[in-house]
């Protein structure tokens, strides 16, 4: 099943989140896409685009600013773990000869990411349709206790539900729980 | 005695012997067969039917009931969706037993059992029976029913004192008091069946069921809520020849105290809700049905207590018996023949390799229904080869793992089709994906006999169900969930598939002009009702708000009573007139 939805966070929904936590999450999860994700400087930005220049060299990047580290990317190649602007300079993909830089400018975040066709074609799908959908179950995901998820819950994500368990079995594992954790009170 | 005289379209046959004949028919289906034969027949039939099940209680009304068959003896009559015990259909969704009892009250003299599953009870539909046939009423069951409280049950404690059989199994009852148990401990001597298991009355006396045990010599099945085992002790004691006991619970700290209890002599089907038991070893070869559901065992557990059990039939529990369990049981419980493994909620699992070992050991098993995290070709293949007699089988696959070893299943699910010809119910939970339209059109070439199947996830397109629905010619009753499914489709297969009676349908390609593709299905004699998209906003156990997003659901049966008229708002008829 894909996981896209969850994809979409990254596309800097939440605000709120440092480059760094969005980086650590991504970095967390065990998937094939594979990048260097970094939060820029919009001036910087802004300066590279009238410059017109993509040949700066990496070493003037570093000297502006600090970038949060990628261990994958260290393990990938040895440039340095530095959004992307050169291609010259793209880090070497363990994906395999189909993957390419994809570049994504949104408010004031910059991501580059080497990916499939298959997985960019599904990223630009999830763009256009838009995502007041996801914000919907990003929500109620907030709402409810995120270890029941697993377990109880009937949450659609694309119209997918999990398995809902027997009534009664549910009732008698809920209590179970219930009396393993009141037990314990300095746990 | 009555002689006919031959006529043309006549068997000839007087009715004297016919009436000798036909008792010792009572099989639904030959005895749906006799009444076709001619009118005589029919109303032979009629008046000499001894029992009858309603499968969907929409479908026909009770009077309809009360003047086919007014001398049945044993009523059954199902209510709710299946769903339901998954908390899938609205609560106040219907299935009311009201004009059931009513009928019974007002016209069905001869009625000596009756059970309801999945309906709604009233206390005054419970005293209403109560008085009119308590004198008369030997058996009831209250199955996975809710909209009552204790105080209906206090009637039948107190006035119908020929119950030899009260089963309020799974129900939702509203708790009063415990007077309820004490009428029948008062009143009955004869009751040979008390159930309340899985129920949330624990308001009973230890007393009463103590005093019943005393008073009734014939009791030989005692199914409780929770009661502490201690305080049981002299309800063993006195339950002489009691052969099932499920229920109570082993609360206490001094766990040296439970050496005083003695189980009866003749316990043979056993469920507790324990981490306890050493206390059942002496008499665990005895054992030949065992309800492990609510027990607190680990795998080790399972293992130890298994492998004591050579006589074993009958085995419910969870995951956690894990593959290790299972072949512990293929070693040992070789007269196993049912086994239902639910869903835990811990780390340990079952999966294709504990399925193989299982089919090899246990030659004799006719029901399967496990949860499992990982199934492959093979395995299925195994079920096929060496479960010839397996009549009912289920698996559900959880979605733990990211993926599965192998997939599709396509062909393990032809080659159990294939190998298990005695398969008359199915269900399979899936993944988009494990079982390709291929796989679901095998399902419908390969199953000539089975009338009921659950499916869940199944199939890749539309095409899947137009080659599903080109076979299954038992198929009777259809359930199915995740579907990627178009309203075209699914109106296409309800008008193929030629028995088809009863389709139940949640999450599919909902089209975009407003249920005309369903209507396509519209026949007479067929009602066709939605429940739309709903959220359902709920609190869990620490109080916080939960959101759940039910999506629609299509309901479609066949029916001689026309569309319902106790609809609750979830509900939407569908009506082609208007």
């Amino acid at each position: 099943m894909s996981r896209a939805t969850v994809e979409l966070d990254f596309f800097g929904m939440e605000k709120a989140n440092s480059g760094k936590s969005q980086f650590q999450r991504f970095v967390d999860r065990r998937r094939s896409f594979r990048g260097a994700i970094s939060k820029m400087n919009p001036e910087l930005i802004k300066s590279v685009i009238s410059s017109g220049s993509t040949n700066l060299s990496p070493v003037d990047w570093r000297k502006s600013f600090s970038v949060p580290s990628s261990p994958k990317e260290d393990r990938s190649s040895p440039v340095p773990s530095l959004p992307i602007l050169n291609p010259a300079l793209r880090v070497s993909s363990e994906d395999g000869p189909e993957t390419a830089p994809m570049t994504i400018f949104y408010n004031g975040t910059v991501s580059v990411l080497n990916v499939t066709r298959d997985k960019a074609e599904s990223i630009f799908k999830l763009a256009v349709e838009g995502s007041s959908r996801n914000f919907e179950s990003t929500d109620s995901s907030k709402a409810a206790n995120p270890s029941r998820h697993q377990q109880n819950l009937l949450e659609t994500r694309n119209g997918d539900l999990p398995i809902a368990r027997n009534k009664s079995l549910q009732r008698f594992l809920e209590k179970r729980k219930e009396r393993l954790t009141c037990s314990s009170p300095y746990a | 005695m009555e002689e006919r005289r031959t006529a043309p379209f006549n068997t000839g046959m007087p009715d004297a012997v016919l009436k000798c004949v036909l008792p010792y028919l009572d099989g639904p289906r030959d005895r749906a067969s006799i009444s076709l034969v001619c009118r005589r027949w029919y109303e032979l039939d009629s008046a000499s039917r001894k029992h009858i099940t309603i499968a969907f209680c929409y479908t026909t009304t009770a009077d309809r009931l009360g003047r086919r068959f007014p001398a049945v003896e044993s009523l059954k009559v199902k209510g709710k969706p299946r769903a339901a015990m998954y908390d899938l259909i609205p609560d106040d969704w219907g299935g009311y037993v009201r004009p059931w009892v009513q009928e019974v009250a007002a016209n069905l003299d001869r009625l000596r059992w009756l059970h309801f599953r999945r309906m709604i009870v009233r206390d005054s539909d419970l005293e209403v029976l109560a008085r009119s046939r308590g004198g008369v009423l030997r058996a009831l069951k209250l199955d996975k029913c809710s909209g009552f409280s204790t105080d209906g049950l206090f009637h039948i404690g107190s006035m119908c004192r020929e119950l030899r059989t009260l089963c309020l199994e799974e129900s939702s009852i509203v708790e009063l008091d415990g007077q309820w148990l004490h009428e029948i401990a008062m009143n009955n001597s004869i009751l040979e069946t008390l159930n309340f298991y899985r129920t949330d009355l624990v308001q009973v006396s230890f007393e009463d069921l103590e005093r019943i045990a005393r008073n009734c010599c014939n009791l030989t099945s005692v199914k409780i809520s929770n009661c502490e085992i201690l305080d049981l002790v002299g309800f063993f004691r006195a339950a002489a020849v009691l052969e099932e006991f499920c229920g109570g619970s082993f609360n206490n700290e001094q766990s040296d105290r439970y050496n005083a209890v003695t189980f009866p002599p003749k316990l043979c089907r056993l469920g507790l809700g324990s981490h306890r038991m050493p206390s059942v070893f002496p008499f665990a070869s005895l054992l030949n049905k065992l309800d492990l559901l609510y027990a607190l065992l680990d795998t080790e557990d399972h293992c130890l207590l298994i492998q004591r059990c050579p006589n074993l039939e009958i085995l419910e529990t969870r995951t956690v018996i894990g593959d290790r369990g299972l072949e512990v049981l293929a070693q040992s419980c070789k007269k196993l023949k049912r086994l239902r493994i639910e869903r835990g909620s811990g780390n340990v699992s079952v999966s294709h390799r504990g399925l193989t070992v299982l089919a090899q050991g246990c030659l004799a098993l006719e029901y399967l229904a496990v949860y499992v995290s990982d199934i492959t070709n093979a395995s299925l293949e195994s079920i096929g080869t060496y479960s010839k007699n397996l009549c009912d089988f289920r698996l559900a696959l959880l979605d733990r793992e990211e993926t599965i070893t192998d997939f599709p299943l396509d062909n393990g699910v032809r080659a159990l089709l294939r190998g298990c010809e005695k398969l008359r119910r199915l269900a399979l939970y899936l993944r988009p994906g494990v079982l390709t339209d291929v796989g679901l059109g095998y399902i419908g070439r390969y199953s000539p006999n089975v009338r009921w199947m659950f499916l869940g996830y199944v199939g890749s397109s539309d095409t899947g169900l137009f080659e599903f629905s080109k076979g299954c010619p038992s198929l009777q009753k259809l359930e199915m969930m995740g579907c990627c499914f178009s309203e075209r489709a699914l109106a296409h297969a309800a008008l193929q598939l030629p028995s088809l009676r009863y389709l139940w349908v949640q999450g599919y390609q909902t089209s975009s002009q407003s249920s005309d593709d369903l209507l396509a299905m519209a026949r007479p004699c067929r009602n066709i009702e939605l429940i739309p998209a709903r959220r359902v906003i709920t609190t869990d156990q620490v109080e916080e708000a939960v959101v759940l997003e039910h999506p629609a659901q299509i309901l479609a049966y066949c029916s001689l009573a026309g569309p319902r008229t106790d609809f609750p708002e979830t509900v939407i008829s569908l009506d082609p007139v208007l």
